[in-house]
């Protein structure tokens, strides 16, 4: 299977997968967005919220990720800036994710 | 032969339709909901601070700043998943006439603002 194949095929599964969550995560968001320290603490590390919220943040960075690294192939010609642009999203996908759950399993 | 490779023309080169207003917010959305993602990351990661420090954000969530930032949120998003739904008919083979494109442009552009607005008022953050 070609490269671009199986991103994009990648891209499409973290799509399917991400777009329930997104709901999910929009119909919460408005209602913590406003609530107190405790009510926000608790909706966070709570099941099945914390679970939901995980696979969420996952699932939507892969998927940004990917789309991303399309928008700098389509824009970028500079071949090494695209190589680092593509090297900075990749990272902050892995150690921001990685940070928030553990924050949300340690809370 | 790396450097003779073609990248995508500018935008301003075609002339606007419905289907490339919104494939463009399709993109501009899907960085800018990269971004507010990260943001939402930090917000989580900062409950650490405990409740003293939460105040901040409390102050910043109930002012009028905070109420646009939070229906940009919802709209970007739900701008998101509805052009991502359209894509999702494309890649299934539907939806390709020049006229259904329309049609499902104007869906995503006006279902959009229209779920922004239900969302927020069901939600009572208006009360």
């Amino acid at each position: 299977m070609l490269q671009a194949t199986k991103k994009w095929l990648f891209q499409k599964i973290s799509s399917v997968i991400m777009v329930p969550f997104m709901i999910w995560f929009l119909m919460n968001i408005v209602t913590i967005f406003n609530g107190s320290y405790d009510e926000v603490v608790n909706f966070f590390t709570s099941q099945p919220s914390k679970i939901l919220f995980s696979i969420f943040i996952v699932s939507m960075f892969f998927y940004s990720a990917l789309s991303i690294s399309e928008i700098f192939e389509d824009y970028i010609k500079q071949e090494n800036a695209k190589k680092y642009a593509n090297l900075g999203v990749f990272l902050s996908s892995l150690i921001i994710p990685l940070f928030t759950i553990i924050t949300i399993i340690y809370l | 032969m790396k450097d003779n490779n073609p990248i995508s023309p500018h935008i301003q080169v075609y002339n606007w339709h419905i289907s490339s207003l919104v494939s463009i917010s399709h993109r501009i959305t899907g960085v800018i909901n990269y971004l507010l993602l990260i943001l939402v990351c930090f917000w989580v990661i900062s409950l650490i601070f405990g409740s003293e420090s939460y105040q901040y954000f409390k102050k910043f969530s109930e002012s009028m700043v905070g109420k646009f930032f939070i229906i940009g949120f919802i709209w970007s998003y739900l701008f998101q998943i509805l052009s991502e739904i359209r894509h999702w008919f494309w890649d299934m083979g539907y939806g390709f006439e020049l006229r259904t494109t329309k049609i499902t442009g104007v869906i995503v552009i006006l279902g959009s603002f229209i779920l922004t607005i239900a969302l927020y008022l069901l939600s009572g953050v208006l009360i």
